[in-house]
């Protein structure tokens, strides 16, 4: 737990920057320690060892990753606490002060800070960053799709933008919701002075951090051929790039381990007094079940990519058939946390429109019961699901038939969402608010999303559908055309409280209508271009498919404006945008009751919680 | 309006029901449903058979047909979020304050318990399809074994290739008869790929050091595409052959003509 006191900052003690090594390490230092490792490890490794050995090239890169995010973490103190503590000690109150950020300005995004609100908005403009490179790589894949028999890019350099667009966008919406008001909001949404465990929650990020120069090393070391399922035995025959996608993976399985345990922790010890589990709102609910869900999750998936790393350095062979081995163990292990990882990105997104809804439209939340209902019911079913993505893979096709039955049954809980937000919206006069179009967006994206996700849920048209851009198509309207926008629209809800100013209005009006009309052209281009037999995945085609790929490189195109849009809207009303007031929706949740900027422990005397926040509305007799 | 403000509801379910019928905003919803309906109707029964292949095999049929009538079927349900969506929408507030509060419905339990029964409907109408589909196509997979014409596929990186046990042909192309079962025995030479003859609607990965089955009824004549459906590296775009399902006839003139050339096909 924080041992923050809630003491105002003027009768604080500031703390020394003269005594503490805790005070002269920053992002900088991270830098020169982490890169320090990395060669340091790399040039001790190959010494002596034949690099013509893929095995030996494969060892050597993947130690000088993991060297790289250690050095880092060392070297920005991330491990001062836990090194005070072997030696019987613990950070003094002046330096946990000083590692909250207290009084540093600007300087604490770029230090290893508790400050649950830093870290939020260090995952904010991590998650924008990692938006706007997935979303780069995305334009350049329509354009070399935009005319069959383009040239735009090669077979090779095309195969790698769909591998990091691909993993570039899963890592980024998993954390794009949880991440910036996860952490931001969320503990002041139930009342908490931070979060339960800090420095777990500063351990996320920076962990996380380091995972990016990895990822980005890829394009430096020949790509990632294999998309981001990384199948085996395509994997064990990709290049050195492939190292990268193992070790950003299994850094990142770390971080979401750590950021999972830290927010249900927080979520179940606390809440302020008389919070009771019936009182907590919706997207705090949503955000936990989704993290909840990630904690088994992902370490299915890193111990696919450990496996992985020993079958490319030291040739044990797990995924190869030659020595016994099998591909479908990956493919198991892989979509053993790839469905459930669909919910843990759609979940906050939609638990934050859930938020939005009420307020704008001024009515409580329709059956809060049915919306907590369908979260766990969709939690619950999706870890009973995956190998619906294998019905052809020749694997066990007699249980095609049961995990059918398990996900057509997710269309129930699932519709619930739907029930929870049109109930809310029935007979209401909706405050047409940015946030609030963007409950309306993600209704019409994710029931194309659901809908199609039932045709694909059914073996005997995903005989057809498996594999083609049919799919690509049903699974960005459920990612992006609903997790993202319900990410976006929290952002618009949340912005006034992260920045203290309004986002820019119009701004975000031309870039939502360029982003939902150019995204719709898009994909329903590649419904078509699906239905049509287009396989996915494919850096060239057949002429019977142009129409439909220029119509989506179309929508790419509006879809690259709108976000760029976005960007600007963001940026400017940052920096010179309108003053936001406290309160400027009306809302009744926590976080809506604490100035900006936000005090470090959030409120001065600790809040008691005597309703539910959705009190909205007029009684019916 | 202030929280103090109540609206009158009539006293029995019966007028409550009738005073509900009579709304404006039910009205306008209803019509609303039914053109979302009709507008679902319609993409299913024009588009899907407008923009899928010719259909040349029983298979592909149950693809198409659960494509056309899960559309139809999910068209009310559809119809009933975008109706109340777009109400709500067209009845928008604007400006710098909030709007009026609206009616505190907290939740309706026959509302919620009819919605979640006709999604499990739903549900059940399309298990039950498809588990049938499922199990007919299995049914005649065994029945039609004896008489099938047996292709053994190979994927290797970046070709596929054939061979006819029973013809003893080698082949880069594939033709088979039509009105004959098709047995597709598959497998890879390297990495995982996967078999997609596209107007059959059957697709199974071929892997390494593993026969995965697959089973085809051709319906029509016409030509085929074949193609890798599986991310399989550099030139996975270009994994593509062709192919035709053909009369009994010119299928066996095919064969004739390739084994007049030591069975492989030039």
């Amino acid at each position: 737990m924080t041992t923050l006191s809630h003491a105002p900052a003027s009768s604080r003690p500031i703390p020394n920057p003269e005594k503490s090594l805790i005070t002269k390490l920053h992002m900088g230092t991270g830098l020169v320690v982490g890169i320090i490792f990395c060669w340091g490890t790399y040039f001790a490794m190959k010494a002596g060892r034949d690099m013509t050995d893929t095995h030996n090239v494969n060892k050597v890169l993947l130690m000088s990753m993991f060297a790289w995010s250690v050095g880092f973490l060392i070297g920005i103190g991330a491990f001062i606490g836990p090194f005070r503590w072997l030696i019987g000690k613990d950070l003094t109150a002046e330096e946990q002060l000083f590692m909250a950020g207290d009084g540093q300005g600007i300087k604490r995004y770029f230090r290893y800070c508790t400050d649950h609100k830093v870290v939020g908005i260090q995952y904010l403009v991590g998650v924008m960053a990692m938006l706007g490179v997935g979303g780069t790589m995305a334009m350049m894949i329509r354009t070399n799709l935009a005319t069959p028999g383009s040239h735009f890019v090669t077979p090779n350099v095309y195969n790698s933008l769909v591998g990091l667009h691909g993993i570039t966008m899963i890592v980024a919406m998993i954390i794009v919701a949880t991440g910036p008001f996860g952490n931001y909001i969320m503990p002041i949404m139930i009342g908490a002075a931070d979060m339960a465990f800090p420095r777990l929650n500063a351990l996320s990020w920076w962990v996380l951090f380091t995972a990016i120069p990895v990822l980005c090393s890829a394009w430096f070391l020949g790509g990632i051929p294999t998309g981001w399922t990384a199948y085996a035995p395509l994997s064990d025959q990709a290049g050195p790039g492939m190292n990268a996608f193992v070790a950003t993976i299994i850094i990142f399985a770390v971080s979401t381990a750590l950021a999972g345990a830290n927010i249900t922790t927080t979520v179940v010890t606390m809440r302020a007094k008389g919070m009771k589990w019936n009182r907590v709102p919706i997207f705090v609910i949503g955000a936990t079940i989704s993290v909840a869900l990630a904690i088994p999750a992902f370490p299915t998936f890193m111990v696919a990519m450990i496996q992985t790393a020993m079958d490319r350095t030291i040739a044990t062979g797990f995924y190869d058939a030659n020595v016994g081995g099998s591909g479908w163990l990956y493919a198991n292990l892989f979509w053993i946390m790839g469905h459930p990882e669909v919910y843990v990105i759609l979940i906050p997104g939609v638990a934050a429109l859930m938020e939005i809804a009420p307020v704008f439209v001024r009515k409580p939340l329709f059956s809060y019961n049915a919306a907590i209902a369908g979260f766990a019911g969709i939690a619950g079913l999706s870890i009973l699901v995956w190998a619906h993505h294998m019905y052809m893979a020749g694997w066990m096709p007699s249980l095609n038939g049961p995990f059918m039955v398990t996900t057509e049954f997710i269309s129930v809980p699932t519709g619930l969402l739907f029930l929870v937000l049109v109930g809310t919206m029935w007979r209401g006069k909706p405050w047409m608010k940015l946030p609030m179009l963007s409950v309306y967006a993600f209704i019409w994206d994710f029931l194309i999303g659901g809908i199609t996700g039932i045709y694909l849920s059914d073996v005997p048209a995903d005989n057809y559908l498996h594999g083609s851009m049919y799919v690509t198509a049903h699974f960005h309207y459920t990612l992006m055309g609903a997790a993202l926008t319900g990410a976006i629209g929290g952002l618009a809800y949340w912005f006034p409280k992260m920045t203290g100013r309004m986002l820019h209005e119009r701004g975000g009006y031309i870039s939502f209508w360029f982003v939902q009309i150019g995204f719709n052209v898009l994909f329903l281009g590649m419904f078509i271009a699906g239905s049509e037999g287009q396989p996915r995945r494919v850096a060239d085609y057949a002429h019977l498919f142009a129409h439909a790929n220029l119509i989506s490189t179309i929508g790419a195109y509006s879809v690259g404006i709108g976000m760029l849009t976005l960007l600007w809207a963001i940026v400017h009303s940052w920096r010179s945008g309108k003053i936001a007031p406290m309160n400027p929706w009306g809302a009744k949740t926590l976080e809506w009751t604490v100035p900006y900027p936000v005090p470090l422990v959030n409120f001065d005397t600790p809040p008691v919680v005597t309703s539910d926040p959705y009190g909205y509305g007029r009684s019916a007799k | 309006m202030s929280n103090n403000e109540h609206e009158v509801l009539p006293p029995t379910p019966g007028a409550r029901v009738a005073t509900f019928l009579k709304r404006k905003d039910v009205s306008q919803t209803f019509w609303l449903w039914i053109f979302f309906t009709a507008v679902f109707v319609v993409l299913g029964l024009w588009a899907y058979p407008k923009w899928m292949p010719p259909v040349l095999s029983k298979q592909m049929q149950a693809n198409e047909d659960i494509m056309i009538w899960f559309t139809v079927i999910s068209a009310p349900i559809a119809g009933v979020v975008l109706s109340i969506a777009t109400k709500s929408f067209l009845n928008m507030h604007r400006g710098d304050t909030p709007p009026e509060e609206g009616v505190a419905i907290r939740t309706n339990g026959p509302v919620v318990i009819v919605w979640t029964a006709t999604s499990v409907l739903f549900c059940i109408v399309a298990i039950v399809w498809g588990l049938v589909a499922l199990n007919t196509e299995s049914i005649a997979a065994a029945t039609d074994a004896p008489k099938s014409l047996i292709v053994d596929v190979t994927g290797a990186q970046w070709a596929w290739s054939f061979y006819y046990p029973a013809q003893n042909i080698h082949t880069h192309t594939m033709n088979i008869p039509v009105d004959q079962p098709v047995t597709f025995n598959i497998i890879s030479d390297d990495v995982n790929h996967s078999f997609w003859p596209v107007q059959l609607g059957v697709k199974v990965d071929a892997n390494r050091l593993v026969t995965t089955v697959a089973h085809a009824d051709p319906s029509a004549t016409g030509p085929l595409d074949i193609k890798c459906a599986e991310l399989c590296g550099l030139y996975h775009a270009y994994m593509e052959t062709s192919g035709a399902v053909q009369t009994p006839a010119d299928f066996a003139s095919w064969v004739s003509s390739i084994q007049a050339t030591g069975g492989v096909e030039q």
